[in-house]
């Protein structure tokens, strides 16, 4: 019994990330269109896009293809446990395997896994692109972390289901770190999921895709499946983070609630994603580096007790 | 016949200075001497591990055994091996092993330079680190150790002595270390009483016994004396561990011009002597009957502050670089800092009244001295793989490498575990040192504030080193075959370095995963260390006891506010990784192998390929004014655009 029930929520939660990933991509996809004034593709178009992806001929450009292949397994494998750690609806699964801190280095894998295989692929714009996606990292990683020490400082833990439970609010006084990481959040969340403005990295004007230029295949099926599944995972970790209210109902409901939840931000990055144009790496940098010099001023007020 | 911890300290030191000497006189036989050095290194390290294994499970002598007075001097040997001595020479031993195999076939490859140099100097140098760490004098005996760690550490970095970048280096190492030398015994001596007797045999001004019973009168008559000495021993060790602002000073010079497994354990070893001297006597000095007169808290913010500054500084400047060993001694400034982040949240917490504050003062300890032994790991087998692709590439120039990975299959693999347990993915053994000091240092804010943001800046800086790796791992390893490796290869035929080279890589690699998935073994190894040095501030972390767990289920820390569990990730990972490799396979699709796609040219020019050079370039513009800038290799006119 200890172990039953971690092992069907783990199950549950990765196969509704599985199965909700694509249409959350047809769904953006469509409502792109729309805005841009053209007809856009069914909206059942991703879940074909990847089985057909699967079938396609794999090349191989890079002189270390086991590595290639070891970087995308990784990648999916990464996210798929990642969506174990995440509660969704119900209490995370993996809640007594890891902690908080687990899930930010868990989370950065994910990344780390593409621009391995940026790399391992060879050509000069995947490793251009992979410089780009490891600046855009390095200056995203600590406004997550922040977010997350937030919450952690307020609740004096880093258990999964205390912090990812609208911790960065559980202050005495009126909870002023929570409110300024929410607008930090909402202002990179963009990034977090690699949409329009801060796509830099595969920029495909320009990089043609960055370090997944080289894919082909089911390889590029696992990458791009990979990152519909981040679109999901990272908005449910928003939910969680940020907009806690309503999980607590009873069973079908406080699902339903958090699901639509979720798909509200998945609209709403769709329609910034839509209307906006993309940064350069240097333009998006500063625009992080102010973004986290204001998530610090919320870490110091929290460790104030705000 | 049984030896005591002390004397198997003591026979070690003598059997590594008799070895020095044997070693000399075979020297002309490059291979002979090679073993013969890694023969004595394995039996002193042999001895010590039993020693250390003996103190962790039936605890320490009761006493530092006396070897030899001299008591109208008022200086003795006297060696004591409790605890925190123990991790020490452990670290010592485990790293020197693996750093005496490689020597053997690595050494071969200078044809311009004999051994004679370098064999005996490394058995001293061996010997220095094992003496600096378990004698309890604080002037003498100090200076005795201390030079001759120093002496022969600049005879091995100069050992390249046709080239005058490293005679400089040398000559800056040998600087800075007197510098820390003497104002560590300056330290030694304000604390120092005239006359004070220990033991009936002999009268010892600067053993710690003595030291320790005088302070408490001393913290009250002389605070601002005391803490001058306190101060001086934070900047003589401070040099040592290459802390900002000093490290910078002589450690990246210094790292690079040495032999590689003599960086490997300049790195992972020489280096921790200044970790070990702060933690002996910020913590382990002070009676606690006197704790209320010491100020505590306040050197663990100068300790912690000067550590997020360190890290920050140091992996900041290890990103601009464009030299293997180089970047590599950039990161160990930066790693030093976590250590040091780690031992002042611990120094800081420790007087703090929170309820939890003894078990997170623990927690950061733990997270310190388990990042001492993590760092010795993973920065001797990165300094090791440095030398293998030195070795195999005739150059330390990471713009000239590319696409290694291909010849050097176990390098390869040996450096990504490396890369990623410095980085401190999770299931290395990265990851959990710098988790523990997180949970120490976050948990911590609601006691000294400022260690919260001290641990997003140890956070951030995380992120920055995973950079550096993606950078030091894909443009030597992966990226594309440069022609310099095409060069050598239709040279030499293959790369890959010989198993007498591989096998300490090995070694060091599964050390890395052995520690990341099974970290409940080196957490029980420092509780037991703990355990066996009760006395001072050590009874207070002994006690408090923090971490449970078992082998299997692993770590919860603070009434599991803090956990981690590698067995269940790595076998929930691992199922993850078959179905996504199965999923993979769902349409059969075939694979071919194709060059890649070049915009329409045939192929692409040397000078063309993204190097090391090119990685970051917005980042390092913005932190030009942090200094560190990588040095141009001669022969190559330095790109004057970019800056």
């Amino acid at each position: 019994m200890k172990l039953l029930l971690p092992i069907l929520g783990g199950l549950a939660n990765i196969a509704i990330v599985l199965v909700l990933a694509p249409f959350f991509q047809g769904v953006l996809r469509k409502i792109t269109a729309l805005i841009q004034s053209r007809q856009g593709p069914p909206i059942w178009q991703s879940y074909f896009d990847l089985l057909k992806l699967l079938g396609k001929e794999d090349i191989e450009s890079g002189e270390s293809p086991l590595m290639q292949r070891f970087a995308v397994y990784l990648a999916m494998a990464t996210v798929l446990t990642v969506a174990c750690l995440v509660p969704m609806g119900f209490a995370a699964p993996m809640n007594a395997a890891g902690d908080v801190i687990l899930l930010i280095y868990l989370l950065t894998l994910c990344g780390i896994c593409t621009l391995l295989a940026g790399l391992a692929a060879g050509s000069t714009y995947s490793l251009l692109g992979t410089s780009r996606e490891m600046m855009t990292m390095i200056s995203l990683e600590p406004l997550f972390a922040i977010a997350i020490v937030v919450g952690a400082v307020h609740t004096q833990s880093f258990r999964l289901d205390t912090v990812l439970n609208g911790s960065v609010y559980a202050s005495a006084a009126f909870p002023w770190s929570g409110v300024i990481m929410l607008g930090v959040m909402l202002l990179s969340f963009q990034a977090f999921v690699q949409r329009v403005p801060f796509d830099i990295s595969e920029a495909e004007t320009e990089l043609m895709e960055g370090p997944l230029m080289e894919y082909s295949g089911p390889k590029l099926a696992l990458f791009k499946y990979a990152q519909m599944a981040k679109l999901v995972i990272y908005s449910a970790l928003f939910v969680t983070l940020f907009v806690p209210w309503g999980t607590g109902l009873m069973f079908p409901l406080g699902w339903l609630v958090f699901w639509a939840k979720v798909a509200g931000l998945v609209l709403l990055v769709t329609l910034v994603a839509a209307t906006h144009a993309r940064y350069r790496i240097d333009q998006a940098i500063r625009y992080f580096a102010v973004l986290l010099l204001v998530a610090l001023v919320a870490l110091v007020l929290a460790s104030y007790g705000y | 016949m049984t030896f005591t911890p002390e004397q198997a300290v003591v026979a070690s030191i003598l059997l590594c200075v008799a070895g020095a000497v044997l070693t000399l006189l075979v020297s002309r036989n490059k291979t002979a001497a090679g073993w013969l050095a890694f023969a004595v290194t394995a039996v002193t390290a042999a001895m010590i591990i039993s020693a250390v294994a003996n103190v962790l499970t039936t605890g320490p002598s009761a006493h530092p055994a006396l070897f030899w007075a001299m008591p109208k001097f008022g200086f003795a040997l006297r060696i004591h091996v409790d605890g925190l001595t123990a991790v020490f020479l452990m670290l010592t031993a485990l790293i020197a092993v693996p750093a005496a195999f490689y020597s053997i076939t690595y050494m071969r490859h200078y044809e311009d330079y004999g051994v004679a140099r370098y064999y005996p100097n490394f058995l001293l140098f061996l010997a220095a680190m094992y003496g600096l760490v378990s004698t309890t004098d604080m002037m003498w005996f100090f200076f005795i150790f201390w030079q001759l760690m120093t002496l022969p550490g600049y005879a091995l970095i100069r050992f390249e002595n046709k080239k005058p970048e490293n005679i400089r280096a040398a000559n800056k190492y040998l600087i800075m270390m007197q510098i820390a030398c003497v104002a560590t015994m300056i330290g030694a001596e304000l604390l120092a009483v005239t006359g004070a007797k220990v033991s009936a045999s002999a009268s010892l001004k600067y053993d710690f016994d003595t030291v320790c019973a005088n302070l408490p009168v001393m913290l009250v008559a002389k605070p601002g004396m005391t803490a001058l000495a306190f101060a001086l021993f934070l900047v003589g060790f401070g040099i040592k561990m290459g802390m900002w602002p000093f490290g910078q000073v002589w450690l990246p010079d210094a790292h690079p011009a040495a032999p590689s497994p003599v960086s490997a354990m300049l790195s992972g070893v020489m280096i921790k002597t200044g970790v070990y001297g702060l933690m002996r006597y910020f913590l382990w000095l002070v009676p606690p009957a006197a704790a209320a007169d010491y100020p505590l808290a306040k050197w663990g913010l100068v300790v912690a502050v000067l550590g997020t500054i360190t890290l920050f500084t140091g992996t900041m400047q290890a990103l601009k670089q464009e030299q293997s060993k180089r970047l590599l001694a950039f990161h160990s400034i930066g790693q030093i800092g976590y250590i040091l982040l780690g031992t002042g949240a611990c120094m800081a917490l420790l007087p703090a009244a929170g309820p939890n504050a003894a078990a997170l003062a623990a927690i950061g300890f733990f997270g310190a001295l388990f990042h001492v032994l993590n760092h010795g790991i993973f920065k001797g087998l990165l300094f090791l793989n440095a030398g293998s692709m030195l070795h195999a590439t005739g150059t330390q120039d990471l713009n000239k490498m590319g696409g290694l990975m291909k010849f050097m299959p176990l390098t390869a693999i040996t450096a990504i575990i490396a890369s990623f347990s410095i980085s401190g993915v999770p299931l290395f053994n990265g990851f959990v040192s710098k988790w523990s000091i997180y949970v120490a240092a976050v948990q911590g804010s609601s006691s000294a504030k400022y260690l919260a943001v001290c641990a997003v800046i140890a956070i951030l800086t995380s992120a920055l080193t995973l950079a550096s790796f993606i950078k030091f791992f894909g443009v030597s390893f992966l990226s594309r075959t440069s022609a310099l490796v095409t060069a050598h290869v239709a040279k030499h035929g293959r790369l890959e370095v010989g198993w007498m080279m591989q096998l300490p890589q090995v070694f060091l690699a599964a050390l890395c995963v052995l520690l990341g998935v099974v970290p409940a073994i080196a957490f029980n190894v420092i509780q037991a260390a703990l355990n066996a040095s009760q006395h001072s501030f050590g009874v207070a972390l002994a006690q408090a006891a923090p971490m449970t767990g078992s082998l299997l289920c692993g770590l919860e820390e603070i009434n599991s506010a803090a956990l981690f569990a590698p067995v269940a990730l790595a076998m929930v990972l691992g199922l993850m990784f078959a179905v996504t490799r199965a999923l993979s396979k769902l349409g059969a699709a075939q694979r071919r192998a194709a060059a890649p796609w070049l915009c329409g040219y045939a192929q692409e020019a040397d000078c063309h390929r993204y190097v090391a050079h090119n990685f970051y370039g917005e980042i390092k513009r913005y932190f030009r004014w942090l200094g560190g800038k990588p040095r141009p290799q001669p022969g190559k006119e330095p790109d004057l655009k970019e800056h």
